[in-house]
């Protein structure tokens, strides 16, 4: 079993908990996004993001709107829907609950 | 010198190097595959685009505005490919339901023991190979059927090669996961494999044998198919080829000078021009337009199909298709209108008869016998019409009818010749009109009855199925002696032996009270 994989894997589980993460507080430009999660080495390539966004907007989690841009084409900005926001509460719960489990279970606390 | 071209990236026009823009095309192609065609993936792909579009925009700025190679690599690099998309989430961003395609059956390569049919097979029903095989291995004794219906997988099915066919062989999509999926299963078990052969133990050895001996005989096979069909194809393309010729040449030229040619149809006849004495010229000139489709249409789908299987090409003419097809049935009502029509012209018809009684020198039996043939000398048009034949006299076609033949016994004692003639038409006047034109001769000197072998139709006259019936009535004790070349216009004539009318002539025949009777045969 190749470490890349395992890394892709566990990389996708938290993908999209982490584009709502970016998007909480405020709308933000697709190129925004793309440079908090390359800072953050969540994603390498951009095409990543793409399909991802889409699917979370057409799940009714985000929403987009367009804004005309000074140079190039309209901008869509992706903001946190009202569905996407207590999506995004309930995922901070389980992913607290997840760190902690892990953390038990390093430690071999129930042992 | 670099050529450019201009397009138009989410409204934004660039001017883009040639092979920057083959590239750059290549990769929204590969995009627009792995995110599919529905409205997710459209609008995922432009929103890529409408990103490009930007990256591009940024680069530009106080550089040249044209778009080279190196940009397009950079973009490339910054949006990732769809393998990289597959690397960086691990199983795919796909985005229609992963799971099931369309099955096809595939030659197993991976695991095959000669030509990988029942492997494939097993993939395909998704049961175990060596159930497979040995239902295979029970048919080839039943009649070898076993043997044929491997021998014709072999050579049909082809063989998976691509992890993309191996997927396709087990029904599942194709996408990039399951490909990298299938790549990694397929990979060790494929590694083991080809170490258990190399280890050189005597049964991986023959499997190896088998093997190659299988592919080879696989690829002789599939030659020898390729051959058959590319040789069907030029036997089509050739005979369409001089069909079409000979037709047009015959039809409209109506000359025959392909007739030296060694071709499988030469046009040894001149339709057009034959035509005219049989029918009227509209019929002619629509019933050739009909015929010329009729015939033609067909040639040329066979000169089609011929150039297909030849060069293998792939085209999609089906509306072509289908107007021919069309083109084709209305040839056929319009040539059965036109002969329905015609056929009325011969609706009516006309006897008209004339009797001669002649007093033949007594003592000796009557010699019937032909005239010269008079026609013999001109030009003959190869006509294959029963008791027909046209010559060509002076540069005037001359139509001919052979006569019938026939003896009967008089019913006066007298010796009488009856000479019926007949003919049809559209209607009785026209009929009659026919009839007169007809001229037939006869002459009785002495003892020898001379009859014209030909009929003649009145000049200008069309076919129309006219007929001269020539018989004689002789009294009971009369005897006849049938010439030798006289036995061409016997008609059926009835008589005690029921001799056949070809070996009727060179005899002489007496009529008795029970009917005409060869004399050779009277003690």
């Amino acid at each position: 079993m190749k470490i890349e994989n395992t890394k892709a894997q566990m990389r996708k589980g938290v993908l999209e908990y982490c584009i709502l993460l970016v998007l909480d507080g405020k709308p933000l430009y697709v190129s925004d996004i793309i440079q908090e999660l390359k800072t953050a080495k969540m994603i390498v390539v951009e095409g990543t993001l793409y399909p991802l966004l889409t699917r979370l907007k057409n799940d009714g989690l985000l929403t987009y709107k367009w804004e005309e841009s000074t140079q190039g084409p309209p901008r869509k900005y992706y903001e946190l829907t009202e569905e996407g926001r207590s999506f995004l509460s309930a995922m901070d719960e389980s992913w607290l609950e997840l760190v902690e489990t892990v953390a038990k279970i390093k430690n071999h606390e129930a042992r | 010198m670099k050529k450019t071209i201009t397009i138009n990236i989410s409204g934004t026009i660039f001017h883009i190097e040639e092979d920057a823009y083959e590239k750059l095309q290549g990769y929204l192609n590969k995009l627009k595959n792995h995110f599919g065609s529905d409205p997710e993936g459209v609008e995922i792909v432009s929103d890529i685009e409408t990103r490009i579009c930007e990256l591009f925009l940024e680069k530009g700025k106080g550089e040249s505005t044209v778009v080279v190679n190196e940009w397009v690599d950079e973009i490339i690099a910054i949006m990732g490919t769809p393998e990289d998309f597959a690397e960086e989430v691990g199983t795919p961003v796909s985005v229609g339901a992963p799971g099931k395609g369309k099955k096809r059956l595939y030659r197993d390569a991976g695991n095959q023991i000669i030509g990988g049919v029942c492997s494939g097979l097993a993939a395909y029903f998704n049961i175990d190979p060596l159930v497979v095989r040995i239902l295979m291995v029970i048919l080839f004794f039943a009649n070898g059927i076993g043997l044929l219906v491997y021998l014709v997988l072999w050579i049909a099915v082809p063989k998976a090669q691509t992890t993309a066919h191996r997927l396709e062989m087990r029904g599942k999509k194709v996408d990039v996961s399951s490909i990298e999926q299938t790549v990694r299963d397929d990979n060790p078990s494929e590694k083991g494999t080809a170490s258990r052969l190399s280890d050189s133990g005597t049964p991986s050895k023959g499997a190896k044998i088998a093997r190659q001996t299988g592919d080879a005989l696989s690829d002789v096979l599939r030659g020898l198919f390729k051959a058959l069909i590319i040789a069907l194809g030029i036997f089509l393309i050739f005979f369409a080829f001089t069909g079409l010729l000979a037709f047009i040449s015959s039809l409209v030229i109506g000359q025959t000078f392909l007739s030296d040619w060694p071709l499988p149809m030469n046009p040894d006849f001149q339709v057009s021009g034959i035509l005219e004495h049989f029918v009227s010229r509209g019929t002619v000139v629509w019933g050739l337009i009909c015929i010329g489709f009729l015939v033609g249409i067909p040639l040329l789908a066979m000169l089609y199909v011929g150039t297909k299987l030849v060069f293998n090409f792939k085209s999609n003419n089906a509306a072509i298709g289908l107007a021919m097809v069309g083109v084709w049935l209305l040839a056929l009502i319009a040539m059965v209108v036109v002969s329905s029509r015609e056929v009325s012209n011969f609706k009516d018809y006309t006897t008209l008869s004339n009797s001669e009684t002649l007093f033949p020198a007594k003592g000796k039996a009557l010699k019937i016998t032909l005239g010269e043939d008079k026609f013999s000398a001109y030009a003959e048009q190869d006509l294959d019409f029963e008791r027909f034949k046209m010559v060509n006299k002076e540069g005037r076609d001359i139509l001919l009818g052979e006569p019938r033949f026939d003896i009967e016994k008089s019913s006066t004692g007298d010796c009488v010749l009856v000479i019926k003639k007949q003919s049809r038409g559209k209607n009785r006047e026209q009929a009659n009109e026919y009839v007169q034109h007809i001229t037939y001769h006869y002459q009785l000197m002495d003892t020898v009855l001379l009859l014209d072998p030909w009929f003649l139709l009145g000049e200008g006259d069309k076919w129309k199925d006219q007929r001269v019936d020539v018989t004689l009535k002789i009294p009971e004790g009369m005897a006849v002696y049938l010439d030798e070349n006289a036995d061409g216009i016997l008609f059926d004539v009835d008589n005690v032996s029921n001799t056949w009318d070809r070996e009727m002539g060179g005899k002489t025949w007496v009529m008795l009270p029970e009917g005409l009777t060869m004399k050779d045969s009277i003690k």
